[in-house]
């Protein structure tokens, strides 16, 4: 925006004030010069007026009759002087203010010098000159000039007090434009977050929602799991040693049964509705401990290295929280077809602020016992990031992966009053930490 | 104590001219007077005989002026009239005159003239040093020629004379005085 810059209203505004000033001076040098001719004009009245009262005076050469017709003009201040000159052209009485008359007539110059005027008229009976009069004056007395060009003065100042206050008010426009710009600019951004936040908790809800749907399911689908399980067993035993082909059959049937009993336990760990048995746990002795397991699990391709820095204990079912690590691990492993390292880190970490992604979950500011699981292989693009945690959602080729691995720990992790924290991006690898409360109770 | 004719102002003027007559600054300085007296003086229409009758001046008994008063008169104008000069014995005083000058000459004459004029629309000039006095009378105050006026004898002839001549004369008798 161009905050100094003038707007069209103030330059005609601008420009009628310089029109006003100029009318002012004009109006000013005409005043004058009517004034100079309306003077001149007066002053030659008076001189024709002194002229023929003394012309018995200059006649007869009576200088003192003479100086007394010239003394009734020294009433008239703007009358500098005043002189009656013979026929001789010798000055038989006068007087001056401020300025000389000459003795003699003919050695009056032309040009009084500005702002005077002489005006000369003859005297004397009609037909005769006897005598000139001579009068000085001022074309016009300083005060009133000055009170003429103090209207002048008045109608500039106007002038530049009109513009002044345009020019502060323009200023001000600007400032109050700039105000309301960054203040608009500061709305959008919160409406941007409000946004981000907005989207945050409808994938909440979301996650919730499916959460209470298929964890209401699961717990149904256990329940029915464990009708035809207890009946497969009553068959059997009723069918005791002899079971032959139809054996096998029960056998397949329960151990079809069985994974699908494990299914539902998952869906009902994301669904945070599986009954746990939290205890106080180290997690870096978790992961120690589960080490030699995990280095089978990922086969020789993968180097696992420990970092095992954290020394604060949490409290979570800790058969779950094994089962996590694992799955984690071998998430891991998948992303590293070829090969690569694992590392396994715990810390403890006192958190005041939300890390990134988290503040959408009100999240606790806290101490917290971290463990993160974090590998060097394929990475995940920002879409894929985003619906890591989505139950179903698998980046496996079909059959091979349940889509439920990462929820199921995120609904544990939340169940437990933790938090998932996923990084990673594509051939960046991938970072997942799990931030678990400290617990801060004295060990038993 | 009105104004005071300054002799030496004319004296110019004299130097000029005075060459050939052997004749005082005094009757110099009156000859130049009594022409410049007219344009300040209204006669009634009467007094002349048309509109382009020059004013007249009758001097009577001897000429003092040697020759300046026609002179001084030539110089001057009344209006449209010119000014012409006669002079003329005490015998004959005529009506023809506008403006009569009366010389130094007996008392008894110098009365008889102003007798003869009174009621008439003419002023008399007396000349200094008579005991008798015209409508202006010549006076010599401290060595300077100077007039008095009778403003009231001037009234009963029908004769204005104007402020201006009355501003410059020594002594002023004014209308309605007896």
């Amino acid at each position: 925006m161009n905050g100094r810059g003038w707007t069209p209203s103030i330059l005609a505004a601008l420009a009628a004030a310089a029109l006003l000033v100029a009318a002012g001076i004009w109006m000013a040098a005409y005043q004058e010069r009517r004034y100079s001719e309306q003077q001149i004009k007066s002053v030659r009245e008076q001189a024709e007026v002194l002229a023929a009262s003394a012309t018995a005076a200059i006649l007869f050469g009576d200088s003192s009759a003479a100086q007394e017709y010239v003394d009734g003009l020294r009433a008239n201040p703007e009358l500098l002087g005043a002189a009656i000159y013979g026929a001789d052209g010798r000055r038989m009485a006068g007087f001056a203010r401020g300025t000389q008359l000459p003795e003699q007539l003919a050695s009056l110059r032309a040009n009084p010098g500005p702002g005077y005027v002489d005006i000369a008229v003859p005297a004397g009976p009609k037909g005769t000159r006897t005598g000139i009069v001579l009068l000085r004056s001022v074309t016009e007395p300083p005060e009133r000039r000055f009170v003429r060009y103090l209207g002048l003065i008045l109608l500039v100042t106007m002038g530049g007090l009109v513009i002044a206050v345009l020019s502060v008010a323009q200023a001000q426009l600007a400032r109050r434009h700039q105000q309301l710009t960054a203040v608009n600019a500061r709305l959008h951004e919160e409406m941007e977050e409000r946004r981000k936040t907005e989207d945050a908790l409808r994938q909440a809800h979301k996650m919730e929602a499916i959460g209470q749907l298929s964890g209401g399911i699961a717990h149904d689908f256990n329940n029915l799991i464990m009708i035809v399980k207890g009946n497969l067993r009553l068959l059997r035993r009723k069918l005791g040693d002899e079971q032959g082909p139809v054996g096998t059959y029960i056998v397949s049937a329960d151990e079809a049964l069985d994974r699908a009993a494990y299914l539902t336990q998952r869906i009902l760990a994301f669904s945070r509705r599986q009954p746990l048995t939290p205890q106080r746990v180290h997690l870096g002795a978790l992961a120690e401990g589960l080490s030699e397991l995990l280095r089978h699990s990922v086969g020789e391709k993968v180097e696992i290295v420990l970092r095992l820095n954290g020394s604060w204990p949490t409290h979570c079912d800790v058969n779950q929280m094994e089962n996590v690590i694992l799955n984690l691990s071998i998430n891991a492993r998948d992303a590293m077809p070829n090969g690569g390292r694992l590392v396994i880190e715990t810390a403890d970490r006192t958190l005041s602020e939300p890390p990134p992604d988290l503040e959408s979950q009100n999240f606790v500011p806290g101490e917290y016992a971290s463990l993160a699981v974090i590998d060097t292989g394929s990475g995940m693009s920002e879409e894929v990031r985003r619906r890591a945690v989505d139950p179903f959602f698998t980046t496996k080729p079909q059959g091979k992966g349940t889509g439920l691995g990462l929820s199921m720990t995120f609904g544990f992790v939340r169940q437990s009053d933790g938090y998932l924290l996923i990084e990673s991006a594509p051939d960046k690898g991938t970072a997942i930490t799990i931030l678990m409360p400290r617990d801060s109770e004295e060990a038993a | 104590m009105r104004a005071r004719l300054p002799v030496m102002a004319l004296l110019g003027l004299l130097v000029a001219t005075s060459a050939r007559a052997d004749v005082s600054l005094e009757y110099a300085v009156k000859a130049a007077y009594l022409p410049k007296f007219i344009p300040f003086i209204t006669w009634p229409e009467t007094a002349f005989a048309g509109p382009a009758t020059p004013v007249t001046i009758c001097v009577l008994g001897s000429d003092p002026f040697g020759g300046r008063l026609e002179q001084a008169a030539g110089e001057l104008k009344s209006g449209d009239r010119t000014i012409a000069v006669r002079y003329l014995q005490p015998s004959d005083a005529s009506a023809a005159c506008q403006l009569v000058f009366v010389g130094k000459t007996d008392e008894t004459v110098a009365e008889a003239t102003l007798d003869a004029m009174k009621g008439k629309p003419v002023v008399t000039v007396t000349d200094s040093g008579l005991k008798a006095h015209g409508v202006i009378s010549f006076v010599i105050d401290a060595n300077h020629v100077r007039f008095d006026i009778d403003n009231a004898s001037a009234a009963q002839t029908g004769v204005v004379i104007s402020s201006k001549l009355l501003n410059l004369a020594h002594a002023v008798k004014p209308r309605g005085q007896p």
